[in-house]
């Protein structure tokens, strides 16, 4: 797994939280980005970002931080 | 739909639209047309031929030959009935000794300055003067040949479709009035007055030097052999014909193939095709020779790696090679290490069976098609805030539009029927704003004037969106009833809010789009108050980092103004391919099935699962972008790519070079050879939309039928090679023909339920939704409520891309399409439309030009952040200072080897619209193009030891 592969990742979810930005609370983006990546990414692109970014500073910003943290929840939700 | 050869159906003047019946009596026949009907056409729809030689139905009527008199009862003398209009009581007779004498007497003049060459005329027995000339029962001409005469007229044959021979041509108007009425290009006239007129191409030049843009209206409205097709010249009448629909753009034109056994003669735009009514453009008319042009590869063949020669083999070897290699390689790296690409081009039910393979014979979603890289930002935006991933109306909708926006889009190059109508339009009154970097031929043309062209830096679209709606609401001009009676109110007190602030006032962002904010607050009042309003995009809106933002935008716009749901209105993408829409219809994006719905629904993937017998798996697959990171990774090393060039037409070339060279079973299936089979180990012939049967789905959601005019040149038509494969991979399809394959996608999506091949055949088109409350189809969207309910405003903030000019790349590179060429150029760059634009060029602002001494015709190198291309230069102010254009129509020109990553946040669409670039004066081809001409040799001669 490549760092550049992880990089983009992490590019690309700061971009998604930073255009729905004006949709509400940063509570509320984080968790509408999460569904986002929950609805269009495949498994290899979600595992990978939620596993490095637990605990990892990896450059996400806060709100998507907070985006993939409920992404994990999702993922729990489903493997429960 | 085979048919022997006639000439269509022609009625002589337009079909009146009014609603009120007259009664009236042709010949002792009652007869009962509309109001505002012709004594010639009523004449025609009872079965009354009058004869005419200035007169078709695809014309006003113009009155100038003087052969189609009549008597009328109480009327003084002869009046021509294709001016003459019908009237409740009238009393006409088309016959009569004296009308015999009149209309003999004026053919006798016409035939008098005639070559008297039938037998040897290309167009003998396919001839209205001809036709006429027996009808009339002429005999004798009186006045003799020996008189002056035009019989020595030079014969034009620069253009390479058509002839013009003016020593045949009667001076009926046909061919100047089509060019004005049908077209909008007003290159021809009629030069000189009496015994001197005679058709002029612009200033008296040849068609090939002349304003003339080849759409063949005047061809198509000549009554005689003056312009005659070189391929009718070359092969003879046709003697039959199967109507069927171009793959050329997303207009999705009907045409006659005109044929003789196997071979096209002619393609003839069909009158009853409802998205072209009979016209057509240079590609779809003339552009078809690329069907059988020296570069197909008929047989399949197969490699081990990409530097060994091609072996052709049969067909069963070639799916069972690939077969083992796809199961050997998910043996190896796992499932979801392979996956499919399909293409636009290709019919709905191609589209259809690949996804098919991929998720029940691959096993996972790993399929992706050439949408990505267009319009899936429709595809997310329409169907966040309206419901539904389309456009809402008819092509024909736009006769009722008063203010028409065309936004990121250049409908005369690259929708040029559908520009044509919008043309018509414009010239009936409605007003234009232009949203484009470029000065697209619509800001000014003959008889055209872009009544607002709102000059856009790349990029910024948002920007601009969102000052049109902050003047909207702000000045109170929104359409409040329709927004309280269908709209969610919350949600868009929430969105008037955000709209509302300063920072999307035209003031405050004119330094960001370059935009002057009395002309772009003029603009939007002149939308919200101008009557209906419809918007059409393109490209230009989408192939942004925030294409999603401003597709939703535009929509928000819409539903602001009242703007959707009737004749006139509504939001139009226009697809760039010919079946974009029907390609996404048909589930070919990774996250959801066919009819838009995702992946991860259990009821609708359970009925899936239910017809094909397998267990879907629920999550999404891979992008083309996220194909390519794992390829690169080496996570993904099994691809079919089906129809489409992505190493041409996606984005960072490079980046997908080393992408498809980590590949180790690249499949591709095509009709020629293209960038990406040069990375290939199996190359499945392809065929062309000649060779096979189906159906394409337009822009306007029309699915219309796509007819097999000749066999596959390699035995097998694109779905049959898809169902080899997944048979061969286990997948059981047992197809016997495309409309079994249609069937099953009506019985899985509702919004097709309706659609089969028999209906197709009964009502010529349908457009989707087409289901029991819509038998017949649905042309207008959202006409009572939004699919999804109540529209939905969405938030539109406006986030720049990364992509940004500096001092070491200072200007904004933007691209886009050209009239004569079609997408990568696989098609018509094997025609002759290469007469008109043999290379892509770089235009180059004058004084950005001079800047850097290049003078136009100049080599300059363009270079980006992530490569350099060399192009010719054209100097010229088209572009404004500070951004560059070019198109991406050549291989070589390695257009997509400077555009980026970047891509709109919600779907992964590549901005190809923006990408700073630095251009210079040099001498030599840059060092990517030095590597591409080398490997495309290699692989050409790979290829030529495989054909001996």
């Amino acid at each position: 797994m490549s760092e550049s592969k992880l990089q983009r990742l992490v590019s690309q979810v700061n971009q998604i939280a930073l255009n729905m930005s004006a949709n509400g609370s940063d509570e509320m983006v984080a968790d509408q980005v999460a569904q986002h990546l929950e609805k269009f990414w495949a498994p290899p692109m979600k595992d990978l970002i939620t596993q490095r970014a637990v605990g990892d500073d990896i450059g996400l910003t806060a709100t998507a931080q907070m985006a993939i943290h409920n992404l994990v929840k999702i993922q729990q939700a489903k493997g429960a | 739909m085979l048919e022997f050869y006639e000439p269509q159906a022609d009625y002589g003047t337009p079909k009146s639209a009014s609603t009120a019946m007259v009664t009236l009596s042709i010949d002792g026949v009652n007869v009962t047309v509309p109001e505002g009907t012709s004594v010639m056409r009523a004449a025609a729809e009872s079965g009354v031929k009058i004869p005419r030689l200035c007169a078709t139905d695809q014309l006003k009527s113009f009155g100038s030959c003087r052969v189609c008199l009549v008597e009328i009862e109480g009327r003084r003398g002869f009046p021509a009935s294709c001016t003459t209009n019908v009237e409740a009581g009238m009393e006409v007779r088309t016959q009569s000794d004296e009308i015999g004498k009149l209309r003999r007497n004026v053919m006798e003049l016409y035939i008098s300055d005639h070559p008297l060459d039938c037998l040897t005329c290309p167009t003998n027995g396919d001839c209205e003067l001809q036709d006429t000339a027996g009808e009339l029962g002429l005999r004798s001409v009186r006045y003799g040949f020996e008189g002056e005469n035009h019989l020595v007229a030079e014969k034009d044959e620069s253009n390479p479709y058509f002839t013009f021979d003016p020593s045949k041509c009667i001076v009926c108007s046909r061919c100047v009035r089509a060019c004005e009425e049908v077209q909008g290009t007003f290159a021809l006239t009629i030069d000189g007055r009496g015994f001197e007129s005679k058709v002029s191409a612009s200033q008296a030049e040849d068609f090939m030097d002349s304003e003339c843009v080849s759409c063949g209206a005047c061809v198509n409205a000549c009554p005689t052999a003056t312009l005659t097709e070189k391929s009718i010249i070359e092969a003879g009448k046709p003697e039959h014909s199967v109507t069927t629909t171009c793959a050329y753009c997303g207009v999705g034109c009907s045409f006659k193939a005109e044929m003789k056994g196997s071979q096209v003669v002619r393609m003839t735009p069909y009158k009853d095709g409802k998205a072209n009514e009979g016209h057509a453009c240079v590609k779809g008319r003339f552009a078809f020779g690329y069907a059988t042009h020296k570069d197909r590869i008929t047989l399949p063949m197969i490699r081990d790696s990409i530097d060994d020669p091609w072996r052709e083999v049969s067909w069963d070897e070639a799916v069972t090679y690939t077969a083992k290699r796809f199961k050997d390689i998910q043996a190896q790296y796992g499932r979801t290490s392979i996956g499919a690409i399909s293409s636009s081009r290709c019919t709905n039910e191609e589209v259809y069976l690949v996804q098919k393979m991929v998720r029940a014979g691959f096993g996972n979603n790993n399929v992706d098609t050439c949408a990505r890289v267009c319009h899936s930002p429709t595809g997310f935006g329409l169907k966040t805030t309206l419901g539904e991933s389309a456009g809402t109306q008819t092509f024909a909708s736009v006769a009722e539009a008063d203010v028409v926006i065309v936004m990121g889009a250049n409908p005369t190059e690259a929708h040029p029927v559908f520009g044509s109508r919008l043309k018509r339009r414009l010239r009936e009154g409605a007003k234009l704003i232009v949203i484009d970097p470029r000065k697209i031929e619509l800001v000014s043309s003959p008889h055209i004037t872009a009544d607002y062209h709102l000059p856009v830096r790349p990029g910024t679209n948002v920007t601009i969106l969102n000052a049109l709606a902050h003047v909207v609401v702000n000045e109170g001009l929104e359409a409040r009833d329709y927004i309280h009676e269908r709209c969610d109110v919350a949600e868009f007190e929430k969105w008037r809010a955000f709209i509302g602030d300063e920072r999307h006032a035209p003031e405050n962002t004119e330094t960001i789009t370059g935009v002057a904010a009395a002309d772009l607050r003029a603009a939007a009042r002149l939308y919200a108050t101008g009557g209906n309003g419809a918007i059409f995009y393109g490209l230009g809106v989408t192939e942004h980092s925030q294409g999603s933002t401003a597709v939703m935008g535009i929509a928000n716009l819409a539903m602001l103004t009242g703007n959707i749901g009737r004749d006139g209105v509504g939001v139009n993408p226009l697809r760039g391919q010919n079946n974009v829409q029907g390609s996404c219809d048909m589930g070919s994006f990774p996250h959801e099935l066919p009819g838009y719905r995702h992946i991860s629904d259990t009821a609708t993937r359970q009925l899936f699962e239910g017809e094909w017998g397998v267990t879907l798996d629920s999550e999404p697959g891979l992008r083309i972008p996220n194909m390519f990171d794992a390829a690169l990774d080496g996570e993904f090393k099994g691809l079919y790519c089906q129809g489409e060039d992505i190493a041409q037409s996606d984005p960072n070339t490079q980046h997908v070079e080393a992408a498809l060279r980590s590949i180790e079973c690249l499949v591709v299936q095509d009709i020629f050879l293209n960038e990406t089979a040069k990375f290939a180990h199996v190359f499945l012939p392809g065929a062309s939309f000649l060779e096979k049967d189906g159906t394409f789905t337009n822009a306007e959601r029309r699915i219309s039928r796509v007819r097999k005019v000749m066999p596959p040149l390699s035995g097998k038509a694109d779905w049959e090679g898809t169902m080899a494969l997944a048979n061969a991979l286990g997948c059981k399809m047992d197809y016997s023909h495309p409309s079994e394959i249609m069937d099953e996608i009506a019985r899985l999506t509702p919004t097709f339920t309706g659609v089969s091949y028999d209906r197709l055949e009964q009502l010529g088109s349908i457009q989707w939704p087409c289901n029991d409350s819509t038998p017949e189809g649905t042309p207008i969207m959202h006409v009572e409520e939004f699919v999804r309910g109540k529209g939905f405003f969405a938030m539109t903030e406006y986030v720049a891309t990364t992509e940004r000019a500096n001092r070491k790349f200072p200007l904004l590179l933007t691209t886009g399409r050209i009239l004569s060429q079609y997408n990568v150029g696989a098609q018509t760059r094997r025609t002759d439309n290469s007469e008109w634009h043999g290379e892509d060029l770089l235009e180059i602002h004058p004084h950005d030009a001079e800047e850097r001494g290049i003078n136009h015709d100049d080599w300059v190198g363009i270079n980006s952040r992530v490569g350099d291309t060399v192009l010719r230069a054209s100097v010229t102010d088209r572009v404004k200072p500070g951004v560059v254009y070019t198109t991406f129509h050549h291989p070589v020109s390695g257009a997509n080897v400077i555009t980026t990553d970047n891509s709109d946040w919600a779907t992964n669409c590549p901005e190809y619209k923006v990408t700073a670039v630095q251009i210079s004066k040099v001498t030599a081809p840059s060092s990517w193009q030095a590597r591409q001409k080398s490997f495309d040799k290699q692989q050409q001669g790979l290829l030529k030891e495989a054909q001996h």
